[in-house]
Order: structure tokens, then C-alpha cells, then sequence
């Protein structure tokens, strides 16, 4: 069962080895001569101001939810699509009533304007 | 030399022939992209070293790892180190699925050219650019600045949008091969290519991918004229040139894949099959610098309204009309 | 080898989500819960079941956790100075709950029941959607009006004031 997969794991290795190797040679081999103004983060030059965690619009809470439920969708459509020669009508049918019951959910979140950017 | 030992040989000897044709191919991208950039524009671009400035790359890496590798001051010590690698290593794990040539015939075996031919090829794709996103994310909130912060929340939105639509234009090429093996994907093209039956699925495709990528016309989470360069602001050496590498390596795989899912893979009359393969990746890493000599980038809100209200319908319209026709015929 | 991988897996799994409890800092909470949902991708993947562990990955990892993420950043909740201990009250739903967990996880090993072993092959794509689509056709049906309705309340949550 792992044969398929053994690859995958010995590029996930060389992949994070890498990663980490790049990062640590970075730290090792530039210089170092940090400073209080050097480590200010940058603000167009001027001492930053504030908090630089703001909060922000519930917009990106919408979009990050209407994602999650979407994603689902499609998370169903993928069996559906590899097997949907062999479940014929019926699973055109049956695949037609869940897009349409989501597309009902598409137009209410449409028409309620959570899709606009003001 | 023994059946299990060959057998480990070539896998390693494929693994280690990705990585490093992977990460050239990236270091390269940027040095063409800097020349072609420079052609459109009417300028010479990196000549200086080597012959036609091929040592670029090389002088860059160099340059990248002697900086000064510092961390602002209220920044999250191990977020902000990580970063850089989240951003990467999904981008390179992405190529294993890819199938790059025809299977060759070595000591008597049939070698297929790709890492791993999982039965779940298309899913293992979509999972990785699902977790892509961490990585613009984390090291945007870690920096403790403004911009960093403003960059990977927008890069955060674009992204989890497009790859809405992205995967969902790769249901109809799934149905048409039957399969999420990448290798019964490109099977399936032998004769004609998907792009043919679904030029739709293949525009919404390029668009997401487009700004998958966080390409001009979508780079808005980096947009240097009003976030200074987004969620990558306060990164310095080699940890910036991780998140670089990352972005293109990222157009290469994503290159690959259009090609896999729309172009017939490595199928293509007279040419060897590898050189196929390259030649329709570079293609499209070619578009994408094209792209970005010739388009303005596009605001925030044209970005949401083509996600949400063109790109993510449109798909689900063209699975649904593709599902009846195929049923019907 | 698969046995010495799932007890490493596992005990990734166990640590992470541990961390992600005790964790102050919500955001490494994130980091540490998504190391751990990886984790049990992998398990699912060793189980035979690579569809799940994808879905796992895709869902979890992928979306729900980007949208605590959001919700984090959004609620600028990164201040682990400010949290506190949450007090009796709070605790109690959580006790309950976890002793019942507990008490049913002990009652499965004292009566020895057979526990479900991994199938001698991994679930293919087809087979999952056969048993999906056919078995469960309903039940598929079913979850698309409920994600409608997770649609409409998520709006109104969201609603203007």
C-alpha cells in the first residue's frame, strides 16, 4: 500500500530539507548588524504607528465562508465525475439537483450583495 | 544488480532529475523574464555576466545568500523563519504528480516518467495549492507591518477564490478521461487534445492559474505601487528568495498541469515526447511574462466580481452542460 | 514499517492537537491543529483510504482553517497577554464531554470488541463514488440543502447592523 507513495515521501524530504538548509545558510552566511532603526518595520520611512494587527472588513469573512461551502461542492463533484459514464442519467440527474440547490444558495448571496466591493 | 535496488535507483535517479531541472528552470525563468521584460520594453536587461548574462542566476543567488538576514523588530520569531518554506516546498511537491514524458523502456522495464502515478493525481494537486496559501499567510501576519499584514490578506482571498474556480474547471476534463490519474488524463488526449472539446474550462483555467501565481493582472497581494511589495515587505535574503523561487517554480508546475489537463500532456506529432512537454510548459511561462509586459493589474473589486461572479458560475454552467451533452451522445 | 510509521504519525497527531488546546497564542493554535490534521491525512492514507485523507487535507487544512485564520486576524485575537483561564463554568460542557469520550473509548477496549483493519487495498476513486452516489444518493442530497442552509446563516451572521 505504501509502495505507490514512497516517492512522494523522499521528495517531501528533499523538498523540506532544502527549504531548511536555504533558510539556515541565509542566517549563517549574511551578515549581522541589526540596529533599532534597522529593525523598525518599514512605513515609508517615518516611526510606524499603531498596531500593525489590525482588525479588519467582514468581507474576507464572507468570501472565506462561501469558500469552505463551495469547496465542499467540488469536493463531491470529483467522485462524481469519475464515475458519472457509469452512473449514467440518474447521476446527471442527481448531480443536477445538488448544483441547483447551491446555484438557488449563489443567487441569494448574490442578490443580497455579499458579492459587491464598495 | 538486483530488481529492488534498480527499482530504487531509478526512482532516486527521477527524483533527484526533477529537483534540479525544477529548481534551474525557476532560477532561469527569472533571468528570461528580466530579459524578455527588457525586449518588450525596449531595453538590453542582465547582460553583464557571462556570455549574454546566463551566469545571472548564479550572481543573484550569491547576492541573495551574503544579505543581511534580519527580522523586524514585534515580528513572530518561528512564523516568520517558516514562512518562506510553506511557500515553497508545496509548489516543488506538486511536480510529482506530473507526467513529463512517454514511459521509456530501461533495462528491460517500462519507467514511467513521473515521480508517482497516484490514483488520486488531480486531488493530490488541488490539495497542495489548498495548503499553498499558509505560506503568503503566515509570513504576511508574522512581519509585524502594515503592508505585510494588507498583502497576505488580500493574497489570502485571491487565492482561496481562484482556486474555487480553478478546480472547478477540471471537473469537465475529469469526466471526459474518466479518471483523476494524471497519466489516464493524458492517455485520454492521444487523439485530440481537451482544449478542444472544453475551451472554456481551459480560459477559466488560465485566468485562475494566472492569478494562482499572483501574476500581473492579479498581483494585487504585492502590488508595488501602493503596498511596497505586499506580504513579502520586510523579507531579506535568501528568506525572500525562497518566496521568489516559490512563485516560480509555481509557474512552471502550473504550467505543466495546463499542459497535462488541456494540451495533451507530452502527445505531439514528430518531437520526442519530452521535448513536447517542455516546449507547451514554457509556452505558457512565456504568456505569463508576456502577460505581465502588456497588462494593467486589475483593482481589488475587479478581482473579487471575476472570481465570484464570472469565473466560479460559469464553471459550474460549463460541468452541467458538459454532463448533458456527453449523456445524450 | 506501515506500523512503525503510524505510531510516529499518531503521536504527531496526539502532540499537535494538544499544543493546538493548550496553545495561547491562537494563530500557532492554527499552525500546530493544521501539522495535526496532516498527520491524520496520512493515517487515512496508510488505512487504505486515499480519498479521505485528499478530502481531509482539502477541507480541513485547506478551507476550515483558513477561515479561523480570517476569523483570527479579523477578531485580532493575536494578543496572548490578554487571554485568561477560562473559568468553571466554561469548563464544565468540555469535562462532560471529554469523560464521556473517554469512558466510551475505555468501554471498547475492556470488552475487546474487533477492531476495523485496514483493507488489503486501498479504496480506489470509483469504488468511493460508487458507494457514495448509489448507497448514499440521499444522504448527498441532504448535505447540498444543508450547505444551503450553512449558506443563509452565514450571511446573517455577517449582516450589516
Amino acid at each position: 500500500m505504501l509502495g505507490a507513495y514512497l516517492p512522494i515521501l523522499v521528495l517531501v524530504a528533499i523538498a523540506v530539507i532544502f527549504g531548511l538548509c536555504s533558510l539556515v545558510f541565509s542566517s549563517l552566511i549574511g551578515q549581522k548588524k541589526p540596529s533599532v532603526v534597522k529593525l523598525a518595520p518599514y512605513e515609508c520611512g517615518c516611526e510606524p504607528v499603531g498596531s500593525a494587527r489590525e482588525r479588519f472588513s467582514v468581507k474576507f469573512y464572507i468570501i472565506a465562508m462561501l469558500f469552505i461551502l463551495f469547496d465542499i461542492e467540488a469536493v463531491f463533484l470529483y467522485p462524481w465525475s469519475v464515475l458519472f459514464k457509469r452512473l449514467g442519467m440518474f447521476g446527471v440527474m442527481e448531480m443536477g439537483v445538488f448544483i441547483v440547490i447551491l446555484f438557488v444558495g449563489y443567487i441569494y448571496v448574490w442578490k443580497k450583495g455579499a458579492l459587491e466591493w464598495e | 544488480m538486483s530488481p529492488i535496488a534498480l527499482d530504487i535507483a531509478i526512482h532516486l535517479a527521477k527524483i533527484a532529475l526533477i529537483f534540479f531541472v525544477v529548481l534551474t528552470l525557476a532560477a532561469y525563468l527569472v533571468f528570461a523574464e528580466r530579459r524578455i521584460l527588457a525586449w518588450i520594453q525596449d531595453r538590453k536587461g542582465p547582460n553583464r555576466v557571462g556570455p549574454f548574462g546566463l551566469l545571472q542566476p548564479l550572481a543573484d543567488l550569491i547576492k541573495l545568500l551574503t544579505k543581511e538576514d534580519f527580522r523586524p523588530a514585534g515580528a513572530d520569531k518561528w512564523l516568520f523563519y517558516l514562512a518562506p518554506a510553506m511557500a515553497a516546498i508545496p509548489a516543488i511537491l506538486t511536480f510529482a504528480v506530473i507526467p513529463f514524458g512517454a514511459p521509456l523502456q530501461l533495462f528491460g522495464r517500462e519507467v514511467p516518467l513521473q515521480v508517482a502515478d497516484l490514483n488520486v493525481g488531480l486531488l493530490f494537486f488541488l490539495a497542495l495549492s489548498s495548503i499553498a496559501v499558509y505560506g503568503v499567510a503566515l509570513g504576511g501576519w508574522a512581519s509585524n507591518s502594515k503592508y505585510a499584514l494588507l498583502g497576505s490578506i488580500r493574497g489570502l482571498a485571491q487565492l482561496i477564490s481562484y482556486e474555487l474556480s480553478m478546480g472547478l474547471s477540471l471537473v469537465p476534463t475529469v469526466m471526459l478521461a474518466g479518471s483523476l490519474r494524471l497519466s489516464d488524463i493524458v492517455g485520454a488526449q492521444e487523439g485530440i487534445w481537451f482544449i478542444v472539446y472544453q475551451p472554456l474550462a481551459f480560459a477559466i483555467f488560465l485566468i485562475s492559474i494566472a492569478a494562482e501565481c499572483k501574476r500581473i493582472p492579479f498581483d494585487i497581494p504585492e502590488a508595488e505601487g501602493e503596498l511596497v511589495a505586499g506580504f513579502h515587505t520586510e523579507y531579506s535574503g535568501m528568506r525572500f528568495g525562497l518566496f521568489f523561487v516559490g512563485e516560480y517554480i509555481n509557474i512552471i508546475v502550473l504550467g505543466g498541469l495546463a499542459t497535462t489537463f488541456f494540451l495533451g500532456g507530452w502527445h505531439g506529432p514528430w518531437l520526442p515526447p519530452f521535448a513536447w512537454f517542455s516546449v507547451k510548459t514554457l509556452a505558457f511561462a512565456f504568456f505569463f511574462i508576456w502577460m505581465r509586459g502588456t497588462l494593467p493589474r486589475l483593482r481589488y473589486d475587479q478581482l473579487m466580481h471575476l472570481g465570484w461572479k464570472v469565473l466560479t458560475p460559469l464553471a459550474l454552467v460549463n460541468i452541467l452542460v458538459t454532463g448533458w451533452i456527453l449523456m445524450l451522445r | 514499517m506501515e506500523s512503525a510509521l503510524f505510531y510516529i504519525l499518531s503521536a504527531v497527531t496526539v502532540t499537535g492537537t494538544a499544543f493546538a488546546i493548550t496553545e495561547k497564542h491562537a494563530v500557532h493554535a492554527i499552525v500546530y491543529l493544521v501539522t495535526s490534521f496532516f498527520a491524520l491525512a496520512v493515517i487515512f492514507f496508510l488505512l487504505g483510504a486515499p480519498v479521505v485523507a485528499i478530502f481531509e487535507v482539502i477541507i480541513y487544512a485547506g478551507a476550515i482553517m483558513v477561515l479561523f485564520l480570517f476569523v483570527i486576524m479579523m477578531l485580532d485575537l493575536g494578543h496572548p497577554e490578554r487571554a485568561r483561564l477560562p473559568g468553571i463554568r466554561e469548563w464544565w460542557p468540555a469535562l462532560a464531554l471529554g469523560t464521556v469520550t473517554l469512558a466510551s473509548a475505555l468501554a471498547l477496549v475492556v470488552s475487546r470488541a474487533p477492531a476495523i483493519s485496514a483493507p488489503g487495498k486501498a479504496i480506489g476513486v470509483k469504488e468511493f463514488a460508487l458507494a457514495l452516489f448509489g448507497k448514499y444518493g440521499v444522504a448527498v442530497e441532504v448535505i447540498s440543502m444543508q450547505l444551503l442552509f450553512a449558506l443563509v446563516g452565514a450571511l446573517y451572521l455577517a449582516r450589516k447592523r
